[in-house]
């Protein structure tokens, strides 16, 4: 294995200012920190539907891991298999190339796929696996793309894995193919995964508006598209933590300009596409946006309006990671929720300063994670409803607190125009359902004055 | 506000739109390399008898894997005590699909915390992460005792737990008579069901020896207790199934390892971070019992071997009891060990099972299903199959390498199936995975599938019904509130079973309905 040079590594993952920004914050031994970069990467990755992903490393890497992913597949599944190479203390002692060559070699008997990715696990990295070597001596012999993915659970955080997985795909992957015909408007779109189908929302937009969405990094992507993602007029980040580096030295590399955006919101999304018009440099196209945002904005307020009525004035505490840390606020903001305490753990100086860009000196900034802390935010600001990710949900039904999953593990897609009226739409039946009456209220032997004790 | 509702479709529905299809014909084109012929004959050939040979003989790559890792386990386990902090001492990300995996099972927040090793770590061990950790998780959660686990990171780099727990005592990062108990849980070796092993056997006997008292079996107050032990236990109504039978039998007991607390606690206003579990000061005393009960003999093998030589106890192992015939052998035991006789509530209940087996049973008689699972569950899954009439076919253990009893097992669960005609047709397979699963269900077609959620594809890919039963059940909720051993569990999976036939025969293609059944 390479070695990773850390530091660097640590500052581009954090953001774009590097060197100026602060580089990631290191886990905290003793506390319940997140996932791996091991996890990082395969969240980046896993999204390309039709490739086979190969973990190399005992099986419980692999199995710990499996089918816990909300990204959506149009069609292929083959990503969805989970694959291993199941090293036992065997392989730990004498190594496990063979069974990495001899898996690869299966796989692509078996499945035909039109590439491979092997990600390397703490494990494998420590026993110091070639993990390049095998997979490059593979892909000669095979004649498909096999790509060493190496971010070990134990160099980082997720994010730097997020980051790591773009590394491969700028190396192993991008610039290698052409699209069959040319696309003088095609945009790529990087750090967006399709969870629960927000990706094919934001694709019908970009097609209104004509424009090509010429490869989807990753959400809902095929192996081919991205080989030719270097043929793009401009790139859009949507996730700005994880693979703003990828677009940065696309840049460098293939003077594709970028810009980073949300989909969070009606703002936001106009924002995108306008900007995405800008890029493309087409007075045309420019005014076609224009039309579509402009349409699309006003039949939002008036579906919005029954909603709004409910959602004005409540309180909100958004708790979630990177890019949704500030664009969330922006879609909450649209519809008359007042955030008043927000999550910054995951969050990058310049999220930081999107978010207090956003919000009001009142907000409470929660620095450090631990469900206890945001509770103790929810409670001492009187929020109407908390917005996490899943494995803070069952804290927030113990609290009983109407909680909205924001995360990679919900079935709805809060993306784009229709988006922003779903997540109008989750927040009221959160917060209407009967059951806060009833979990609120004391039995009726309890009720004072009901009976003499 | 039902007037003003706007109906908006989730993504179940919505992106089955015309719009959505289109959208996803035109990415057709980017799906090379192969053509629509040739994905559907490597479809067919996949499906094909011929496959399934080549598929058994597969050596290098698992594919669909159906078991967790040690750590897993021992995280399980130690949540089964009184304010225990489990902590895996590793790389972050391990702790956090732990935490992601229970919780998704059993719907609510999983304690537990990581060393958080890095890269420095790798180089220079991870004492340093262990002392800091240590302090820190004190300071932040505290806990009353806190329970080390290993993954496989720290494993490989040979780190000595118990050298630097003793270290961190030395620096005072945690007080001297603070406990704090370890496993070494390689993932690499073994399962989740290990890992809970594991980590049961070294919490008993480390709290056992701090304590500094000798065992002696049936002595004193404690000697009319019973222990009992459910093992790697993915239902929290099982706990209470147990506690319900062992209090008809006015026996006193401890459960040593009791992790329904923590997975099944209410929604009252306020979250604790811990609830229930075996009170620590219980476990030292467990030694003077008369007796442990074990319900999971494959799962609690180092544990039993503990109690057994060390505690010097009489046990009586046993596997899931499922079914009635099981439950019976689980009456039995606790009558034996306890020298009190069946209680007459129960008897009743075996009644009124025996009652809802007749009842069903013609819906049931020669239905052909395949298993998959744990050691433990699987046992107790066929003999339940072979109670009410269903023959089990294909049986694949989740289990598979050298630290667990293959050999011994298989021969058991041989020995089990030549009890009735029912078990003829039935092949056990141990160490496969879910893969090999698919092949067998496609090629040698069966009426159910029982398993967890992971089985689910090969499931659907076969075209037969799946019943959840097992670890892990991520998209049904609430299936581990219900019991599935005693009498109500066999109760509970009689009904989850032939509801699921009843249904079938509702979708029956011929469009008759009928509303005798
Ligand atoms: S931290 Fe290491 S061992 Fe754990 S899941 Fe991540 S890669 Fe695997």
């Amino acid at each position: 294995m390479e070695p990773i040079r850390k530091e660097e590594l640590d500052d581009q993952a954090c953001g774009s200012m590097a060197p100026k920004s602060k580089p990631c914050p290191r886990p905290k031994p003793g506390e319940a920190a997140g996932g791996c970069s091991f996890d990082g990467a395969q969240i980046t990755l896993l999204p390309i539907m039709d490739a086979a992903h190969l973990v190399h490393g005992p099986v419980a890497c692999a199995g710990n891991s499996w089918e816990s992913r909300g990204s959506l597949s149009s069609g292929p599944s083959l990503s969805q298999y989970g694959f291993a190479t199941d090293l036992g203390n065997n392989d730990i002692i004498f190594g496990g190339e063979k069974k990495l060559r001899d898996s690869i070699d299966y796989i692509a008997g078996r499945f035909t796929p039109p590439a491979i990715f092997v990600y390397s696990t703490c494990v494998t990295a420590l026993i110091g696996e070639d993990m390049d070597a095998v997979c490059k001596e593979a892909s000669d012999r095979l004649g498909i793309p096999i790509v060493p993915v190496n971010s070990p659970g134990f160099v980082g955080s997720k994010n730097l894995g997020n980051r790591l997985a773009g590394d491969a795909l700028l190396q192993y992957v991008i610039g290698t193919g052409e699209p069959e015909q040319e696309t003088p408007l095609g945009v790529n779109l990087i750090g967006e995964y399709n969870i629960a189908g927000e990706m094919w929302d934001i694709e019908k937009l970009m097609n209104q508006a004509g424009i090509t969405l010429l490869s989807r990094i990753t959400g809902d992507a095929r192996y081919k598209e991205i080989t030719w993602a270097h043929r793009a007029k401009a790139n859009m980040v949507v996730c700005s933590r994880a693979l703003l580096g990828l677009a940065k030295q696309m840049e460098s590399k293939y003077g594709i300009p970028y810009f980073e955006g949300s989909f969070y919101g009606a703002k936001e999304t106009t924002y995108s596409l306008r900007q995405m018009a800008f890029l493309l440099n087409d007075r045309e196209m420019e005014r076609r946006v224009d039309r579509l945002t402009e349409r699309e904005e006003n039949r939002l307020a008036h579906d919005l309006r029954p909603y709004r009525k409910i959602l004005k004035g409540k309180k909100a505490v958004l708790y979630t990671g990177g890019v949704k840390s500030w664009s969330v606020i922006s879609a909450l903001k649209e519809l008359g929720i007042q955030v008043v305490g927000v999550g910054t753990n995951k969050s990058s100086d310049e999220d930081v300063q999107r978010i207090a860009d956003r919000v009001g000196d009142d907000t409470e900034y929660i620095p450090e994670g631990g469900a206890s802390r945001i509770i103790k935010t929810v409670r001492e600001r009187k929020a109407d409803i908390m917005i996490a990710g899943g494995r803070n949900m069952y804290v927030a039904m113990k609290e009983q607190i109407p909680f909205v999953d924001i995360n990679q593990e919900r079935h709805k897609a809060y993306a784009g125009y229709e988006g922003l009226l779903r997540l109008a739409k989750e927040l009221v039946d959160s917060m209407v359902n009967p059951i806060w009456k009833l979990a609120s209220s004391p039995a009726p032997w309890d009720k004072e004055g009901s009976y003499d004790r | 506000m039902s007037k003003e509702r706007i109906d908006i479709p989730d993504y179940s529905t919505l992106f089955t739109e015309e719009r959505y299809v289109q959208q996803r014909e035109n990415k057709k084109q980017f799906e090379a390399p192969c053509s629509d012929e040739a994905k559907a004959e490597a479809l067919a050939y996949s499906k094909s008898a011929e496959y399934l040979e080549k598929n058994f003989e597969r050596k290098a790559v698992v594919i669909n894997p159906h078991k967790a890792c040690q750590p897993l386990g021992s995280v399980m386990a130690a949540l089964g005590f009184e304010k225990t902090l489990p902590f895996v001492h590793g790389s972050q990300g391990c702790n956090s699909y732990f935490r992601s995996h229970l919780s998704r099972h059993f719907k609510e927040p999983t304690p537990a915390v990581s060393s958080s090793m890095t890269e420095d770590a790798a180089v220079f061990g991870g004492m340093s992460n262990m002392i800091d950790g240590l302090q820190n998780a004190v300071a932040l959660y505290k806990p009353e005792m806190v329970a080390v686990c290993t993954t496989c990171m720290a494993e490989v780099i040979g780190d000595d737990l118990s050298a630097f727990i003793g270290n961190a005592r030395q620096k005072g990062a945690i007080a001297e008579d603070f406990p704090v108990t370890f496993a070494n849980t390689p993932s690499f070796i073994g399962s989740h069901i290990t890992g809970y092993d594991a980590m049961i056997k070294n919490i008993l006997s480390q709290l056992f020896d701090r304590s500094g008292q000798t065992a002696a079996p049936g002595t004193g107050e404690e000697g009319e207790k019973l222990n009992v032990l459910l093992g790697f236990e993915p239902y929290t109504g099982n706990f209470a199934e147990i506690r319900k039978i062992l209090n008809a039998f006015d026996t006193k007991y401890t459960i040593l390892g009791d992790h329904s607390g923590n997975y099944d606690s209410p929604a009252n206003g306020e979250y604790e971070y811990y609830y229930g579990g075996t009170k620590l000061a219980d476990v030292p005393k467990a030694a003077n019992a008369l007796g442990s009960l074990v319900l999971q003999k494959y799962t609690l093998k180092k544990t039993q071997e503990y109690i057994s030589g060390t505690w010097k106890q009489p046990i009586s192992s046993l596997s899931t009891p499922l079914g009635v015939k099981a439950t019976d052998k689980l009456l039995e035991a606790i009558s034996q060990l306890t020298g009190l006789p069946v209680p007459e509530s129960l008897k009743e209940e075996r009644g009124r099972v025996v009652d809802a087996y007749t009842d069903s049973h013609p819906y049931l008689h020669g239905k052909r299903v395949a298993l998959a699972g744990d050691p433990d569950l699987l046992l107790g899954l066929i003999g339940f199959c072979l109670e009410v009439g269903i023959e089990p076919v294909h049986i694949l253990c989740s289990n598979g390498d050298v630290e667990f009893d293959g050999k011994k097992w298989k021969e058991e669960v041989e020995a089990l199936l030549a009890t009735s005609p029912y078990g003829s047709e039935a092949t056990v397979y141990v160490g496969k995975d879910l893969w090999h699963l698919r092949s067998l269900l496609i090629n040698d077609p069966v009426d159910l599938a029982i398993g967890s959620s992971h089985v689910k594809f090969a499931a659907k890919d076969a075209g037969v019904p799946l019943v959840r039963v097992g670890f892990p059940i991520f998209d049904r909720h609430h299936m581990h509130r219900n019991p599935i051993i005693g009498y109500q569990g066999a109760l509970n999976l009689l009904t989850l079973i032939v509801n699921i036939v009843l249904e079938q025969l509702d979708n029956n293609p011929s469009g008759l309905v009928d509303l005798v059944r």
